[in-house]
């Protein structure tokens, strides 16, 4: 308030000061106006009534020496008379000398003759005696003045005369009055008191007929002044108006003459009139305006000055203002925006813009309507009935979100538009408050919140599930168990309950495992065990796997590769082969009896030589899925519910564990299907390939050439180009009658082919009996093996005997075959060994140390191991275990089976321990865990401490045979 | 070919020598027309000029009266100048020959060809105007003037400028103050129509010239221009101030011929230089009629006392070699006598060449300017008389005066130029 006041109160004073300037100024110039009318007016009465005077002197003078000429002239002779009036012609300035006529004629000294009008004032003349004064034009046009008087009746050059008279022009008039005055300006007229004009002092003559008339026409003067000033002619009296003529302000000054009705009347330009005063005025007030001037001039400078150092003062606070300010915005993350409320255009903007959401500085000068480009939540910012409906001092917020030109990150601002009014002019001013980190919180708030909601949900539908699914097959086992107990005694039925309470117990640790599994994958605790395999190995898994399984639903199962996949590739064997085997496993469950189930395993461009890109499609034709349960199917506990479904026995994890797999290998995982037509799951992911040198050394091998016999093409074509770059020449035909001639044919020359392969089932003629021809032909040294995608059990007595050394999977993996053939290129002892093996448990007759806390566990184990011919010592604990190991005598056990989770010291720890001793046999003696911990970090870890294997409760003899056997094996060959 | 071409030559040769023979033929028979049908005198003019009502109408009177016959060569208008100034030259002219006093009429060996008419009894009752106007530069009487006429002065509205109580003018003072007074009281003293109105320059030279033969000799022999004549830049001068000061109206630039009859007859303007025959050809009475008009001269500053130009007179001259001139004086004397000119002209409006003329018709606005008239007329000397002067040349760089693309310096250089780039082309003395 007090600053405003400092401001209006100087101006405030100025402004009254100068008014009162001007109308001090006003006053004065009106005082003077008037005073110099007056005086100028009165100036002009006298210098007409001087005028005036010497008019009426003037024509007394004419008259009077008219008179005094009269008894001269009539003297006198003709000559004499025109010497004499040609002298006073000269004197006087008349223009001519008449002698008149009673008929009003007229001859002039020098005998020139004419007609005068003379009208009314003829018999004043002549009659009346009296002198006269009259307007006439002559015959030359001119206007003339005459004056006559009265004669004696005379006579010249033959005319009779009874009046003499002089005329003047009126340009010789003017001259001879001598009306000079007003620098020319002056219109002086001799008028009748109708207006008539009788001369004028106008140089070059006059056109004014009436000036009564023309006044009507020509002045402003009403009809009432007109009227009085008439009325004063006509009374005779003088007078002064003041008109406008032609827009010029005109005085007008009348004044009888003295002889009749004649008047002298004389129009000036009111300038003319006042010229010498106006003059005096003028200066005056210019020297009056030059002061007041050169004071406000002065002031003003003052002014000037004082306010350019304050605005100077003020621009550099402004400048120092704006770039603290400047500098603040930069640090902070809310941008500041000051806007011209009419044209929105920018007066300020705070640099960080470009940092906040990569505008430059520039563009969002030019046009603020830049911001709309990285607006992502609304299309137009600062929409202008919106800005307007913001009342004056008022605001309004907007909730924004902005995405950054350049890198795309999200921003989230809260945009208060203030509308005020600064230094008189409409401004907006806006403030993107940075939201962004309070969003990111509320987000993952939010997040947190659902995942909570989703994470109570699912472990309520978990619960729901696992109730009902673990109940299920735990109704089986416990009713199965009952009636076990109750048909003891009846074999048959032991054996019918003891088989389904398998079957229950079998599907509940399945259960267990998924849900396990799933769990852990889900918790983040998932890790990949990459190393190298053998894809040619894991088809072959898959193909031992499923093929029963499939068989056992008369279903078809193939296998095909397409294109050339690498054998060896760096992965996590036991995912892949989870992966695969939950999709084939589906296929098969929801396949219905006689169906088929195609693998296809196909090489994808890789954008490295180090990857392979490898699809794997498992296509059935069975009973398909909806849309709705696609988009579904990967979730946790989704089962589609329908007749078929119902009957199928699943945990609902399988797939959601396999997603998560697949989304953990960085793969993708998709599926097509319609209902009733099948469903086709593609797995795509990308492997790592093993150094070129590892896979060469499967090239050592003295193969040479081979013959192959398919009957169909790609099969052949598969096995060219699996064993192209090999060194391997390989020979296709398309039938075995072919192969035999080929075989035999090569034989003859004595260059037998290294190995040959058939196809079992080929038209006309099979593999076994092409087998058997060309084993005729050639003799029992050339291996022939048999490639087959069936089970070739049915068949391998026939087949062995008809000459068959060895049976291939299909599709042909190079790998598999120089597995296959390897036997045939090494010596025939191991191979004798080995067989000698066949038959008998491996466990048979061996000494194990078990580490089991829990009774009941141990119990079984000794049971089963003492089924298989072994026996073992118990401890219940680890630390048990190690010390008993230790005290005894190198070759008395034969393997440690270790559980993990014991008290008073783990199994790993106790592997450890034994590990670290200093029994002979310390690094040695294989160490088995044996746990329910199953999950690929268990194996690992299991192994890190220096276990040798991994078996998982519940414990499967099948398993323990395997394992055991192999490391047995293993550690015979030393 | 060649020869094909040479048989038939031959075979058209005696066809072809008898049409030019009898073409010969023709062209003589015509030639000597009027003399083997008996015509008496032989009287030669521009077609449109020989047409007139009053000519045929003395024509016929003629021979009517007579009984002798007259051989008309009426010559298409673009041919005249040059068939007649080439018969001339061969000894063929005609025995009347009907000429403007104009600049074309040098194309003629004047003292040669025709004969001065001073001692014919017709002539004193010629008026001064028409008298004047047959005069050559050494003041011999070429013709007879036999024509329609008319007065060009300054028409001015007497009713309204009673009204005022103003008076014409009888100086260019005078003049100039009339404009003022007319001006201040929102009148348009003068309607001047720069749009093609091109006969209002001449007005203002014609005093120039008629007034000082010398002058107008000096000017068409080349020994001077226009801007070594300083009352012709006071001309520009006036008519440039006149129209700076708004007494031409405001519209002067864009007023044409049509547009002088409404300004007039409606009273925005109060005058105009126009000539008295227009009165009842052109003009459409309104608010005031032709009664309320009356007539002073002209003044452009040239003139103190101002100007009237006389009207362009036809004359009849005799051909001075021809064998039958004394029937042609004859004829002439016929033609100036009162009762057959009364005959020829009657009900024609125009101004009396002859004193005895009764039966036209002449305007009171004339009639009662005659004193006025008779002291100021001229004759219409520039624009006949000076080599080269053109009407439309004299309202160009008027025009340009107007716009202010010239000043008056310039305007009266660029009429010296157009003036003499139009004597060249017709090869006047340089």
């Amino acid at each position: 308030m007090k600053r405003w006041l400092g401001k209006i109160v100087p101006v405030f004073l100025l402004t009254a000061v100068a008014v009162s300037a001007v109308l001090i100024g006003a006053v004065y110039y009106n005082f003077m106006s008037q005073k110099i009318y007056e005086d100028s007016t009165g100036y002009l009465s006298e210098i007409y009534g001087q005028v005036n005077r010497s008019f009426a002197t003037f024509v007394e003078k004419n008259w009077g020496v008219l008179d005094g000429w009269n008894g001269y002239i009539s003297s006198c002779s003709d000559s004499e008379a025109e010497k004499f009036l040609k002298n006073r012609q000269e004197y006087w300035g008349f223009s001519e000398f008449y002698f008149l006529a009673a008929d009003k004629s007229y001859i002039t000294p020098d005998g020139k003759t004419g007609q005068m009008q003379l009208d009314d004032t003829w018999d004043d003349l002549v009659t009346g005696g009296e002198p006269v004064m009259i307007s006439e034009k002559l015959a030359d046009g001119q206007d003339t003045v005459v004056f006559a008087v009265p004669s004696e009746h005379g006579e010249y050059k033959g005319t009779e005369f009874d009046a003499i008279a002089v005329s003047y022009t009126n340009a010789a008039l003017a001259e001879s009055l001598n009306v000079d005055a007003f620098s020319g300006n002056a219109k002086c007229f001799i008028i009748r008191n109708d207006g008539d004009v009788l001369l004028s002092t106008q140089a070059g003559g006059s056109v004014f007929g009436n000036y009564l008339v023309y006044l009507r026409a020509a002045s402003d003067l009403g009809e009432e002044n007109i009227s009085a000033m008439e009325a004063d002619w006509k009374n005779g009296e003088s007078g002064l108006l003041r008109c406008e003529i032609g827009g010029v302000s005109h005085c007008l000054l009348y004044q009888p003459v003295g002889y009749r009705d004649f008047y002298l009347l004389s129009s000036v330009p009111q300038s003319a009139v006042s010229a010498g005063f106006l003059s005096v005025q003028n200066t005056t007030m210019l020297v009056l305006a030059i002061i007041f001037t050169l004071v406000g001039a002065t002031v003003i400078a003052v002014v000037i000055v004082r306010s350019r150092r304050q605005s100077r003062i003020n621009k550099t606070e402004l400048q120092y203002r704006e770039r603290m300010f400047d500098v603040l915005s930069n640090s902070v993350d809310d941008i500041f925006i000051m806007l011209d409320s009419e044209k929105q255009t920018v007066d300020y903007i705070s640099p960080n813009i470009e940092r906040l959401l990569g505008i430059t500085l520039q563009e969002a000068r030019g046009n603020i309507r830049v911001l709309e480009k990285c607006a992502v939540n609304y299309n137009v910012i600062f929409p202008r009935s919106e800005l307007e409906a913001i009342p004056l001092n008022g605001n309004r917020y907007w909730e924004c979100e902005y995405m950054h030109q350049s890198t795309g990150e999200r921003r989230w601002y809260r945009m208060t538009i203030y509308r005020m009014e600064i230094g008189g002019v409409r401004k907006y001013i806006v403030v993107m408050s940075d939201r962004t980190l309070d969003q990111q919180m509320n987000q993952k708030l939010r997040e947190a919140l659902d995942a909570a909601k989703s994470a109570n949900e699912a472990k309520s539908n978990f619960l729901s599930n696992m109730s009902h699914d673990i109940r299920t097959p735990m109704n089986a086992i416990v009713g199965f168990s009952v009636l076990l107990e109750k048909d003891a005694e009846d074999p048959e039925r032991v054996k019918e309950y003891t088989r389904k309470i398998m079957a229950s117990s079998h599907h509940l640790l399945s259960l267990i495992n998924d849900v396990l599994d799933m769990s852990k994958i889900e918790s983040g605790k998932t890790s990949l065990n990459i190393d190298r395999f053998s894809l040619p190995e894991l088809l072959e898994e898959l193909n031992i796997i499923l093929m029963p399984q499939a068989r056992a639903k008369a279903q078809s199962f193939t296998i095909h590769v397409n294109g050339a996949p690498p054998e060896l590739i760096l992965g996590d064997k036991l995912r892949l082969n989870q992966i695969l085997i939950n999709l084939l496993s589906n296929a098969v469950k929801y396949t219905p009896e006689g169906g088929e189930i195609e693998f296809t395993v196909s090489t994808l461009p890789s954008p490295s030589p180090q990857y392979a890109r490898l699809r794997f499609a498992v296509r059935d034709n069975g009973i398909g899925m909806s849309e709705e349960f696609q988009q579904q199917v990967f979730l946790p506990f989704s089962r589609e519910i329908n007749s078929v479904t119902n009957k199928i026995q699943g945990t609902g994890l399988g797939m959601a564990i396999t997603k998560n797999l697949v989304d953990l290998m960085g793969g993708i995982i998709n599926v097509q299907s319609a209902p009733g037509k099948g469903s086709t799951f593609t797995v795509e992911l990308t492997f790592s390939l093993p150094d070129k040198e590892e896979e060469e050394q499967w090239y050592r091998r003295k193969v040479t050439r081979i013959l192959a016999a398919d009957d169909e093409e790609d099969v052949c074509l598969n096995i060219r180009e699996a064993l192209n770059g090999s060194g391997v020449d390989v020979t296709t035909v398309t039938d075995g009658a072919s192969a035999v001639e080929l075989a035999l044919a090569a034989h003859g020359k004595g260059r037998d082919y290294d190995i040959i392969l058939l196809d079992w089932k080929m038209p006309e003629m099979d593999g076994v009996e092409t087998a058997r021809r060309i084993r005729d032909g050639v003799g029992k040294d050339i291996p022939i093996l048999v490639l087959t995608s069936y089970d070739w059990t049915e068949i391998e007595t026939e087949a062995r005997r008809a000459g068959i050394n060895a049976f291939m999977p299909k599709p042909f993996f190079a790998s598999t075959f120089w597995h296959t053939v390897k036997p045939f290129f090494i010596s025939h002892s191991e191979g004798a060994v080995k067989e000698a093996d066949e038959g008998e448990s491996p466990l048979s007759g061996k000494l194990f140390l078990v580490a089991e806390d829990n009774e009941l566990n141990a119990e079984i184990l000794t049971e089963m191991l003492g089924i298989e011919g072994a026996e073992c010592n118990l401890t219940s604990n680890g630390l048990e275990a190690a010390e008993k190991f230790i005290s005894t005598e190198p070759g008395h056990y034969d393997m440690i089976l270790m559980d993990v989770q014991m008290p008073v010291m783990n199994g790993y720890d106790a592997t450890r321990k034994i590990r670290a001793s200093s029994h002979p046999e310390a690094k040695t003696i294989p160490i088995v865990a044996m746990t329910a911990n199953t999950f690929a970090e268990d194996v690992r870890d299991a192994f890190d401490a220096g276990m040798n294997g991994h078996l998982a409760k519940p414990i499967d003899m099948n398993a323990v045979r395997e394992l055991v056997g192999r490391i047995l094996d293993e550690r015979g060959k030393g | 070919m060649k020869k094909k071409t040479r048989t038939r030559m031959a075979k058209l040769f005696p066809f072809l020598t008898v049409i030019l023979v009898l073409a010969a033929l023709f062209l003589l028979a015509s030639c000597e027309k009027d003399i083997r049908e008996g015509a008496d005198l032989s009287v030669m003019g521009r077609k449109s000029d020989v047409e007139k009502s009053y000519m045929t109408a003395i024509f016929e009177h003629y021979e009517k009266s007579t009984g002798k016959k007259l051989h008309i060569i009426s010559v298409p208008d673009d041919e005249f100048e040059t068939k007649a100034a080439e018969m001339f030259k061969k000894g063929e002219g005609p025995d009347i020959l009907m000429h403007f006093n104009n600049a074309e009429l040098q194309r003629f060996d004047i003292e040669n060809d025709f004969m001065f008419l001073d001692g014919e009894e017709w002539v004193s009752d010629l008026t001064d105007g028409a008298k004047a106007y047959c005069l050559d530069a050494d003041g011999n009487l070429l013709g007879l003037p036999f024509w329609e006429s008319s007065i060009s002065g300054c028409y001015y509205n007497k009713t309204l400028l009673d009204s005022l109580g103003l008076k014409p003018a009888t100086t260019q003072a005078e003049f100039d103050m009339l404009c003022r007074a007319l001006s201040d009281i929102g009148y348009t003293p003068i309607c001047w129509a720069a749009d093609g109105c091109t006969w209002m320059f001449q007005f203002g030279l014609d005093p120039i010239f008629a007034d000082d033969p010398e002058l107008l000799e000096k000017l068409n022999a080349n020994e001077i221009g226009y801007s070594d004549i300083p009352e012709v830049e006071a001309m520009v001068r006036w008519i440039r101030e006149a129209a700076e000061k708004g007494w031409f109206g405001q519209n002067y630039q864009k007023t044409d011929w049509n547009g002088i009859s409404a300004a007039m007859s409606s009273g925005d303007a109060v005058m105009t230089f126009i000539w008295d025959t227009w009165f009842y050809t052109d003009f459409t009475p309104g608010k005031y009629t032709l009664e309320d008009f009356a007539l002073m001269p002209v003044f452009m500053n040239t003139v103190d006392g101002g100007t009237y130009e006389g009207g362009n007179l036809n004359m009849m001259m005799v051909n001075k070699n021809s064998d039958r001139r004394e029937l042609a004086l004859e004829f002439l004397s016929f033609c100036a006598t009162p009762e057959n000119y009364n005959v020829a002209f009657d009900g024609i409006s125009t101004v009396s060449s002859f004193r005895g003329q009764t039966t036209n018709i002449q305007s009171h606005m004339v009639t009662s300017a005659a004193a006025s008239i008779a002291e100021n007329e001229r004759v219409s000397t520039a624009a006949s008389k000076i080599i080269g002067y053109s009407a439309d040349d004299m309202e160009d760089a008027f025009a340009r005066l107007f716009r202010g693309k010239l000043d008056d310096a310039g305007c009266v250089k660029l009429m010296d130029e157009m003036r003499l780039g139009r004597a060249k082309s017709r090869s006047a003395p340089e």
